[in-house]
C-alpha cells in the first residue's frame, strides 16, 4: 500500500485513478512487499510525483515529465529543423572550409603567414619569436595538425561571435529594455552546462555536420564580446556624448564617431575573452566529432594515457597563450593608439 | 597489510553480526558507466545482499578507471563487465596472479558488426556483404560511421576500411567524438529511415530495439585480426570480427577471503538475447538501471536461480 492512498480514496478518486499498468517497480518496492512493513511517519515521502503515481497510476511519474518535454521537441523538431537548418548551413561551409584551408595550405607557407598576421596584430617582434618558437615546438612533435584544426575552427567561431555579438552588444547598450531581457539569457548561457544544450543540437541536426560544435562553441562563447560591448558603450562619458550632441550630429554618427572608438579597448578585451573561451570548449566539441587538440585530450582520458593527455593539454595551453599575447598586444596598441 | 586494509578489516569485524550470513564481509564491486554494467553490477549486489548477507559497495567507475585502481590499490574487489579489448592492464595483472576471472559477462561473449538497416537489405539485398558496399557505396549514403579516437575498434576498422580502399571507392570513414554521438546518429538514421552504414557492438539497446543486419565482412582469421587490432602492424587484411571477451573479475585477495561470494561471481552470466532484450526494455520504458534489475530478478527467474545455492535461495524466498 503506498502512503498517499488515503487522499484518493477520502477523495472518492479511486476510479479515476484506474489499475495499476506499468511494469517497473524499482528495488525499494521490492524489498519493502516482501516485508510487508508500513512506513512510518518518520519516513514519510514528500508528495512527489512518483510517490503520488504509486497511490494513484492516473498521475503521471517524474518520468513522464522528461519524456513529455522530450515527446513535445521530437513533435517540433521537424518544423524547427526547417528553419534552422538553412540558417545555420553557412556555418558548416565556413567550417569546412576554414579546415580544409588550414590543412592544405603547407607549412611553410602557413607558419610564415600566421607570423606575418601577429607582427601586424601586435607590431612586436619579441612576440613574433615567442608564437615562431611555441608554433614550431607543436610542429616538432607532431602536433601541428590538430593544432592547426583547432585554430581553424576557433578563427571561424570567434569570427561569427564578433559578427553577431557586437551588434547585439551596441542594440542593448541603446535600449534598457532589450538589456533586461538579454541578460537573462546570457547568464543561462555561461550557466548552463555545454552538454545541456548538445542534446539538442544533436536530435537537430545530423551528427556529422561541423556546425553542431560550431553552434555549441558559438553560443558559449559569445557571451563576453555582448557583454563588454554592451558596457563600453554605456560606460562612454557623458560630457563627450553631450558635446556630440552640440555638435549636432546624428545617432548614426555618434555611434560610429564617437561611441564605438571610445568603446572600442572593452570590446576587444571582450574579443580577446570570446576567443579564450572558444578555446576552452574545444575538448567538449570533441565529443560531438570536431577535430583537432581535443580529440587527443579524449583519447587520454579514455585510456588514460597520462603523456598524451598532457602534451595535448600543454598544446591547447601554448594555442591560448599565443592568442591571448596576440589580442592583448592589438589591444594594447588601440589603447595608446586612442590617447 | 597497509593501514587501510587493517581498517578495513577492524570494519568488517564490526559489520559482522549485523549480517544474515556470518560469513560474508565486505564486498566493493565497481559498476561501468553504462546501462548493461549497471544492470550486472546491481544484479550482483542484489544476490550478495539479499542472498549471501554481503554488505555490498558500489563504486562508480569504468573500464580504464577501475583497471587502474585494481593494478594502484587493489581495490575495488569486484570489476562487473571488464571488456578486456578496451583495458590491455586486464592481461598483465591476470599473468601476476593479481587478478582472476570470475566469469563471462555474456554467454557468448560481446559481438561486434558492420551494420546496416534491415530496410535497407531489403531493398538492396547486395548491402548484406562488404563486397556489395562497396560496389554501391552511395546506397548506403556515402558514410562509414567509425569509432572515437581511443576506443580499441577505432585500429580495426581504420585497418578494414584500408583493406576494403573505402575512400578510394567512394566511402567517407567518418571519426564520431563519442559513443553517444554514434549510437545517437544510428537510432535517428533509422528513425527517419535514411541510409546507414556503421559499426557498432552488442548486447545493446540500439541492437535490442531495431533490427539491423550484420553486414558480413569475410572469414574470422586470427592472425590477420591480430594485425588489425595492432596500429604498429602494417599488414592488414580481411577479417571478420571474433566475438570479444567480457569478463567479470575479480581480485585474488578477494577470491580467498569471500569463496562464497566468488562461487555466486563465478556463475554470473547473462545470456546474449535476455540482456539486449532488458536493455531495449530499459530504453522504451525510460526505466532506471535500479528498475531494470528488478524486472530481470522477476522475468528471467529460472537463469539466475541456477547461479546461487540452496542456501542463498531460501534467504530470498518470499520475493518474487
Amino acid at each position: 500500500m503506498a502512503t498517499y492512498d488515503f487522499i484518493f480514496d477520502g477523495l472518492g478518486l479511486r476510479g479515476w485513478c484506474g489499475e495499476k499498468t506499468n511494469a517497473t517497480m524499482s528495488m525499494e518496492d521490492l524489498l519493502k512487499a516482501r516485508s510487508g512493513e508500513t512506513t512510518s511517519l518518520w519516513d514519510t515521502p514528500f508528495p512527489s510525483l512518483d510517490n503520488l503515481h504509486d497511490a494513484c497510476p492516473a498521475i503521471a511519474q517524474t518520468r513522464g515529465l522528461t519524456g513529455g518535454l522530450e515527446n513535445g521537441f521530437l513533435a517540433v523538431k521537424d518544423s524547427l529543423k526547417v528553419v534552422l537548418d538553412p540558417i545555420t548551413q553557412p556555418l558548416s561551409w565556413f567550417l569546412n572550409g576554414a579546415l580544409s584551408m588550414f590543412q592544405t595550405v603547407p607549412w611553410w607557407i602557413m607558419i610564415p603567414a600566421l607570423l606575418a598576421v601577429v607582427f601586424v596584430a601586435s607590431k612586436s617582434w619579441r612576440l613574433v619569436a615567442l608564437v615562431a618558437s611555441f608554433i614550431l615546438f607543436l610542429a616538432f612533435i607532431d602536433h601541428y595538425e590538430h593544432a592547426m584544426q583547432t585554430l581553424a575552427i576557433i578563427f571561424v567561431c570567434s569570427f561569427i561571435c564578433v559578427l553577431l555579438g557586437v551588434p547585439i552588444g551596441i542594440a542593448m547598450s541603446r535600449s534598457d529594455g532589450l538589456q533586461r531581457g538579454i541578460i537573462p539569457i546570457l547568464d543561462m548561457l555561461q550557466t548552463l552546462p555545454p552538454f545541456v544544450y548538445l542534446i539538442p543540437l544533436i536530435f537537430l541536426f545530423s551528427v556529422t555536420e561541423p556546425k553542431l560544435y560550431g553552434i555549441a562553441i558559438i553560443l558559449y562563447a559569445i557571451v563576453p564580446v555582448i557583454r563588454l560591448t554592451n558596457l563600453g558603450i554605456r560606460l562612454v562619458d557623458k560630457d563627450v556624448i553631450e558635446a556630440a550632441d552640440a555638435f549636432g550630429m546624428t545617432d548614426r554618427q555618434k555611434l560610429y564617431g564617437v561611441q564605438v572608438p571610445l568603446a572600442l579597448p572593452n570590446i576587444m578585451a571582450g574579443v580577446n575573452q570570446t576567443i579564450m573561451m572558444s578555446l576552452a570548449m574545444v575538448v567538449i566539441a570533441s565529443l560531438v566529432s570536431a577535430p583537432g587538440l581535443g580529440v587527443l585530450v579524449l583519447r587520454g582520458i579514455r585510456n588514460l594515457e597520462l603523456g598524451v593527455g598532457l602534451i595535448s593539454g600543454l598544446g591547447i595551453v601554448l594555442l591560448a597563450i599565443i592568442l591571448d599575447r596576440v589580442t592583448k598586444a592589438a589591444l594594447a596598441r588601440v589603447n595608446t593608439s586612442g590617447q | 597489510m597497509n593501514k587501510q586494509s587493517l581498517y578495513a578489516l577492524a570494519l568488517t569485524g564490526a559489520m559482522l553480526p549485523m549480517a544474515a550470513n556470518a560469513d560474508c564481509g565486505e564486498v566493493s564491486i565497481a559498476e561501468m558507466d553504462w546501462v548493461s554494467g549497471g544492470i550486472n553490477a546491481g544484479v550482483m549486489e542484489f544476490l550478495l545482499t539479499q542472498g549471501y548477507g554481503c554488505d555490498v559497495t558500489i563504486v562508480p567507475s569504468s573500464t580504464t578507471t577501475s583497471i587502474a585502481s585494481v593494478a594502484e590499490n587493489n581495490e575495488p574487489d569486484v570489476i562487473a563487465e571488464l571488456w578486456v579489448n578496451s583495458a590491455p592492464a586486464y592481461n598483465d595483472l591476470a599473468d601476476q596472479g593479481r587478478v582472476v576471472k570470475a566469469s563471462d559477462a555474456f554467454s557468448e561473449g560481446a559481438t561486434e558488426h558492420w551494420l546496416v538497416p534491415s530496410y535497407l537489405v531489403e531493398e538492396h539485398p547486395e548491402l548484406a556483404t562488404a563486397e556489395g558496399i562497396m560496389n554501391n557505396p552511395e546506397l548506403v549514403g556515402g558514410r562509414f560511421h567509425s569509432c572515437p579516437d581511443g576506443w580499441g575498434c577505432r585500429f580495426v576498422n581504420d585497418s578494414l576500411s584500408a583493406a576494403f580502399d573505402m575512400e578510394g571507392n567512394g566511402l567517407e570513414v567518418f571519426h564520431h567524438g563519442s559513443g553517444e554521438t554514434m549510437g545517437a546518429a544510428m537510432v535517428a538514421a533509422y528513425e527517419n529511415r535514411e541510409p546507414h552504414f556503421t559499426y557498432w557492438y552488442g548486447p545493446t539497446s540500439e541492437l535490442g530495439s531495431y533490427d539491423w543486419v550484420d553486414v558480413e565482412i569475410g572469414p574470422y582469421d586470427a592472425d590477420v585480426h591480430a594485425c588489425n587490432q595492432d596500429p604498429e602492424c602494417a599488414e592488414n587484411g580481411i577479417s571478420g570480427f571474433p566475438a570479444a571477451p567480457v569478463v567479470n573479475v575479480v581480485t585474488t585477495d578477494f577470491a580467498e577471503r569471500e569463496p562464497e561470494a566468488f562461487d555466486l561471481i563465478s556463475n554470473v552470466t547473462f545470456p546474449n538475447e535476455a540482456m539486449a532484450s532488458l536493455m531495449a526494455w530499459h530504453s522504451e520504458n525510460q526505466a532506471t538501471i535500479d528498475e531494470a534489475v528488478v524486472r530481470f530478478l522477476q522475468t528471467e527467474q529460472d537463469v539466475w536461480s541456477n547461479w546461487v545455492t540452496d542456501e542463498a535461495m531460501a534467504n530470498l524466498e518470499g520475493l518474487f
